[in-house]
């Protein structure tokens, strides 16, 4: 996201905001045209173009699967928001709406030779309208399919499956010289880096949330504009927060306070977090630990710097993405979840998580940990307490670690978290016994803390080594260097 | 009734979880962003609940969002029963 961007999401969502009738509408086509304004330019001849499309059409297909109650023939046009019905008629007229949106991006072809709002010029309008067609032929079918019990399962292996093909370098190889034979380009110079697809991470986090919910029957009924715009709410549609459905519909049912009550706190926010990205974050980025660096420097203290620069520089980028997201959302009358609470000042690992990336912790807690420690404690044989932990930390923390891409590095950095969770808990188990004979003491009390405090910080920074850098090779020797250690 | 379901739950958590018997749980103490309940043992409060009250309690509301007080958790389970 760049300051231009965040300009324009912010006047769109000081305009949502102050125009309550038209928000939801204007919240609905404005994310389904930032996918395109925000997706960067990839070399395959017109997939930017297609891979935004893909989105909207995966957001939407998934809205027909978890569709709870179909209205009636006869029935069209049922008021909004009544027990257990769908406004067809409003369902219809969103996927119009979209589908001209999509049209009129691509008659933007015929503009001029620069793109606009797409990062390259779009296709022809025919080869458009034709996708359009079979997107339209695919969410048809899934329509008369959507009944059947075992859709919503398929959809979240069909979604793990992208997910597994695009974060692992060897099948998005594959995939991209598959697509560049496609649109008639040389298969020789294909690279993972030519599907880079903008948001596709955070929105399948938010469609598998929305399918498991509607397995366990938990999930609320929903518009198609609804849904659309919870799925790709511009705000967070690059790096989240990952908000739960019914929690995001709420706001956006409820009437906004009007510009007046929410500007301040909305520019606060956006105002931080330009403050953290653009000052903060891009100012640290030549001081932080990096390939190169990692290969030029020898001098622990030197590599110490560089490191606690990684650190902030991190914590800075994310935090401020987050605090734009949660400030133009506030703009739009949307109060998006916190991601992060002062993750460094945190007084063990535990706490860590519960303040780092709050949302990715807590969908994982929800989706993976609580079912996976839950079927090993309650079955015919129910295992061991230590044993459920690690397998659970380990499970969560290595899956949290691949999501960021399938590397060995990544792979390693989920594990060292996974470790430490599983040791913290072990910890906390046997300190239980004279933790309350600790709180007597105030001034033993601080100490333990703020030794504990400096203890987790150097543990979470010292995983950075893992996550910062490519190779296992050049971590090893980076951490061999920071204890003073030559290779 | 429900003096009883705070009771119950009450000494489970400072005698199971905690492993402080004599531990008294105020109604309105921070159970899970203070800390002093983590994810793992959230599952076996879970599991109590549906055992001792017949209560199902989803993977997905284990967290301080649904309840993070005694007197919350204590809400839910009489809501559901």
């Amino acid at each position: 996201m760049t300051f231009f961007n965040i300009l324009v999401f912010a006047a769109v969502s000081l305009a949502a905001g102050a125009l309550p009738r038209a928000r939801s509408w204007l919240l609905c086509i404005a994310s389904v045209l930032a996918v395109y304004w925000l997706q960067p330019a990839l070399p395959v001849r017109n997939l930017d173009f297609w891979l935004p499309t893909a989105s909207i059409t995966l957001a939407a297909a998934v809205w027909i699967v978890t569709a709870q109650k179909r209205v009636p023939a006869g029935e069209a046009g049922t008021p909004a928001g009544s027990a257990g019905s769908r406004p067809a008629r409003e369902d219809w007229t969103a996927l119009a709406a979209i589908g001209l949106t999509i049209s009129a991006l691509a008659l933007t072809r015929y503009l001029g030779p620069d793109p606009i709002l797409t990062p390259a010029r779009p296709p022809e309008i025919g080869w458009v309208l034709s996708g359009l067609v079979i997107g339209m032929l695919i969410l048809g079918g899934l329509w008369m399919l959507a009944p059947r019990r075992w859709l919503p399962a398929a959809g979240i292996l069909v979604l793990l499956a992208l997910f597994a093909a695009i974060k692992t370098d060897p099948f998005a190889q594959a995939a991209a010289a598959m697509l560049r034979r496609l649109a008639g380009q040389s298969a020789q110079l294909a690279s993972p880096l030519d599907i880079r697809w903008l948001g596709f991470s955070y929105l399948a986090f938010r469609l598998i949330h929305a399918l498991r919910d509607r397995m366990t029957g938990r999930l609320p009924d929903t518009s198609l504009r609804e849904f659309i715009t919870y799925g790709l709410f511009f705000p967070a549609v690059t790096a989240g927060p990952i908000d739960r459905l019914e929690r995001f519909v709420k706001d956006l049912r409820s009437k906004p306070g009007g510009t007046a009550g929410m500007l301040t706190p909305g520019a606060e926010r956006v105002l931080a977090g330009v403050f953290k990205k653009f000052v903060l974050a891009d100012g640290l980025a030549i001081l932080a630990l990096n390939a190169a660096l990692a290969a030029r420097v020898a001098a622990p203290h030197w590599m110490w710097f560089f490191l606690y620069a990684y650190a902030l520089r991190i914590y800075f980028d994310f935090s401020g993405y987050t605090d734009i997201a949660l400030g133009l959302g506030r703009w739009a009358g949307v109060t998006l979840p916190e991601n992060f609470n002062r993750p460094y000042l945190q007084p063990n690992l535990t706490a860590f998580w519960n303040s780092w990336h709050i949302t990715l912790a807590q969908w994982f807690r929800s989706y993976l940990f609580n079912p996976l420690t839950r079927a090993l404690r309650s079955g015919p044989r129910p295992w061991p307490i230590g044993l459920v932990i690690l397998a659970g930390q380990f499970a969560t923390m290595t899956l949290i670690g691949l999501w960021h891409g399938v590397t060995w590095n990544f792979l390693i950095w989920g594990c060292w978290h996974g470790f430490g969770l599983f040791l913290h808990n072990r910890w906390g188990e046997r300190s239980r016994a004279w933790m309350p004979r600790l709180e007597k003491r105030p001034l033993l009390k601080k100490a333990y803390t703020v030794a504990s405090t400096l203890a987790t910080f150097h543990y979470v920074v010292l995983g950075w080594v893992w996550f910062a850098l490519p190779t296992v090779e050049s971590s090893s020797a980076v951490f061999l260097r920071l204890f003073g250690i030559s290779n | 009734m429900s003096d009883d379901i705070e009771a119950k739950v009450s000494e489970y958590i400072a005698g199971t979880i905690l492993k402080q018997p004599d531990r008294a749980i105020d109604p309105q103490e921070k159970l899970i962003s203070s800390g002093l309940i983590d994810s793992f043992h959230l599952v076996d409060l879970s599991l109590y609940v549906e055992d001792t009250f017949g209560v199902h309690l989803d993977d997905t509301e284990l967290n301080a969002e649904s309840f993070d007080t005694l007197a919350a958790l204590a809400a839910i389970i009489r809501s559901r029963q």
